[in-house]
């Protein structure tokens, strides 16, 4: 283990490297503050700049944009209380307040650092929770990758929120369609091309995941028509202020900061939480632990409301790495992307990849410590200048995103059809976010799709056939049974939800 | 209409036509005896979609769903401006083989600026020029991506590969 660590400690630390953590978390920071641009977006479209790379500088660049985009979401969650993405809503419930109340230096100091710590903890819970669940996934066969994945798709559904259940699911079912097109890996038939040679290849997970989340952004945008308010204009003109925090405050958040990086870290390692639940829950943690005092002060623009969310969303992409890194199964949509990403660059994620590549896992989970510290150093002192960006006017930046949406994609193929296939995708995914059908579990179901099939397979001829491999291990047969547990949590919280009506009536 | 039902109904015609087409997915001579074909899983799938899709199409009429998809909203949407911008995608993806990148990149972003109402002509000009000959000059000598300079090029200026 020791000499993989230095092999990943050399390797994230070449100036290169360096280089690349920091561009990812400007860059990142950038995109992610844009409106309705996440962690998913900004990812999809540095993949293609990647791609001339070393699997390792890529990785450590998508690393860095990630962090980047939770901070970026976070900044316009508290300058213009417009969350960037759904990680980062929760952030604005204080910080927008402290903002409004001439403290916008503050709220983002106080931002920046709980992140950093919540980033610091959760990289060194990762160095040790990932290569234990490495060594014990080595036993795993393919009938617990199978169960493990269906778990995966599952708690994406799971986790999607009151009454988000099904469509969540269909979303999946959608994307697992969607990963059969193409020519069926074993056999080699085509499956869903009509003939069409440009599909015999299949779905291309890059232009996917541009038109869902980009193109789809920037469209809605357009079809929204929504203007910046000169209030928002305002703010982000307006001077921030002292980005100084006190030592009392320094004190009244150390406590906060530590359980939500904690609970942070192990939301985030769960499949299909990640950083949104991860933020919330500690809000409310926070929320309901605070004294009769503290408590009136929440909403208001408390320290600890707003160093709560943010240590946990930090953390909880730390620890969303966790089965990516070590089983090979995202978590959430952001981690499916990068993913898709590794698959691209040659490199498949799980145990092998700890033992194969151990300067590229180590030099990832340093990297995401240095992306850490970038974002304290560099991104913290320019936020005031970065935020500036978005004083730019929708009209000049929207086509400019379509642009670098739509020329990513094709850059990679040179392909046209590419761009019209694009085209269409982005339509239907506008359709279906005015119907509020979730994208992520799309894009997790896709990225998933043809391992399942793959692990299925594979179960199913070792097994001869019969679907007994789902009972007969026990491993298989415990992920099984979270599954359904998972499955029918919808229903056994609304029942409860019916009992409690009806005592109270 | 709800907006669970709108979308129920979209997942129950693509399922159905998705669990439609398995059935014509070819079969290798022999694949009787394979434990799992090429239809295997998509058969499965098409099935899992037609339920659910069914089942979240039920369910909005049993629990009386109340999340209609409101005619305020979808009046206020600007569906002109977003099906121009449609086109002009596609147009941009029919001309950057003929045109080639760089004049193709700039009618896209000049359409593009024009449609969202940036009436400041040597704004566009500028931005949409700079970008699209700075980008290219960055993917061809610093990335060392090549792009085709286009047909139109070709036919007038010849082959200089």
């Amino acid at each position: 283990m020791m000499e993989g660590i230095f092999a990943g400690v050399i390797t994230a630390f070449t100036m290169y490297n360096i280089l690349m953590v920091a561009v990812g978390c400007f860059a990142g920071t950038f995109i992610g503050m844009l409106p309705g641009l996440g962690p998913i977006s900004a990812i999809a479209l540095m993949i293609p700049i990647t791609y001339g790379m070393e699997p390792s500088s890529g990785l450590i660049l998508i690393a860095g944009v990630y962090y980047g985009a939770i901070f970026g979401g976070s900044t316009s969650s508290i300058l213009i209380n417009a969350p960037g993405v759904a990680g980062t809503v929760a952030s604005s419930f204080d910080g927008y307040p402290m903002a409004k109340n001439g403290q916008a230096g503050k709220a983002l100091a106080i931002a920046a650092y709980s992140s950093f710590t919540g980033g610091t903890i959760a990289a060194v819970f990762l160095l040790f929770a990932a290569p234990a669940l490495a060594n014990v996934s080595l036993s795993f066969q393919s009938s617990d990758y199978f169960a493990l994945m269906v778990l995966g798709l599952t708690a994406v559904a799971a986790f999607a929120g009151k009454g988000k259940f099904l469509k969540a699911a269909i979303m999946t079912i959608f994307g697992l369609m969607l990963a059969t097109v193409g020519t069926d890996s074993d056999s080699g038939i085509p499956r869903f091309t009509f003939g069409r040679l440009d599909l015999i290849d299949g779905i291309s997970f890059l232009l996917l995941a541009m038109a869902a989340f980009a193109l789809s952004e920037a469209m809605m945008n357009i079809l929204e028509n929504k203007k910046q308010s000169k209030q928002e204009l305002d703010a982000l003109k307006k001077d921030i202020g002292s980005l100084k925090i006190t030592r009392a405050e320094v004190k009244e958040m150390a406590p906060t900061v530590g359980r939500s990086s904690v609970l942070g870290f192990f939301v985030g390692v769960l499949p299909g939480a990640g950083a949104t639940i991860a933020s919330f829950l500690a809000y409310g943690m926070e929320r309901s632990i605070a004294n009769a005092k503290d408590k009136l002060n929440f909403g208001k623009g408390s320290i600890k409301g707003l160093a709560a969310p943010e240590s946990a969303n930090n953390a909880a992409c730390s620890g969303s790495f966790v089965p990516l890194l070590t089983l090979g199964i995202p978590g959430s949509g952001t981690t499916a992307i990068i993913l898709g990403a590794l698959i691209s660059y040659g490199i498949q994620p799980g145990p092998t990849m700890y033992v194969d590549n151990p300067a590229l896992f180590w030099s990832v989970i340093i990297s995401m410590y240095i992306g850490n510290v970038v974002l304290l150093v560099l991104n913290l002192p320019l936020i005031p200048y970065i935020a500036r960006l978005l004083t730019i006017p929708k009209q000049l930046l929207l086509p400019l995103i379509i642009f670098f949406s739509l020329i990513g994609v094709y850059l990679v193929t040179f392909n046209n059809f590419d761009i019209y296939m694009m085209t269409m995708f982005a339509v239907v995914a506008l359709f279906l976010r005015i119907i509020d059908f979730p994208m992520a579990p799309m894009i997790l179901g896709f990225i998933l799709g043809g391992m399942m099939e793959d692990n299925l397979r594979r179960a199913l001829t070792i097994s001869d056939g019969s679907f007994a491999f789902l009972w007969e291990r026990p491993i298989t047969l415990t992920i099984l049974i979270i599954t359904v547990i998972l499955l029918l949590m919808p229903v056994i919280s609304e029942f409860i939800a019916n009992r409690k009506k009806g005592q109270e009536a | 209409m709800t907006k669970n039902a709108i979308g129920a109904l979209f997942f129950l015609a693509f399922s159905s036509f998705y669990f439609f087409n398995v059935f014509s997915i070819k079969k290798m001579p022999g694949s009787q005896f394979e434990v799992m074909t090429a239809s295997t899983f998509p058969y499965y799938i098409g099935i899992f979609g037609i339920v659910v899709s069914l089942l979240i199409l039920i369910l909005s009429f049993v629990k009386k769903d109340k999340d209609f998809l409101s005619m305020d909203y979808v009046k206020s949407l600007d569906f002109k401006t977003t099906i121009y911008f449609v086109l002009a995608m596609l147009f941009y993806g029919f001309t950057i083989r003929t045109l080639g990148f760089i004049i193709s990149t700039i009618i896209f972003l000049f359409i593009g600026f024009i449609l969202l109402k940036e009436r400041n002509i040597k704004r566009i000009l500028l931005i949409s020029c700079s970008v699209s000959i700075g980008f290219y000059l960055l993917l061809n000598n610093v990335l060392g991506v090549y792009i085709d300079p286009g047909m139109l090029y070709e036919y007038f200026i010849g082959d200089q590969s």
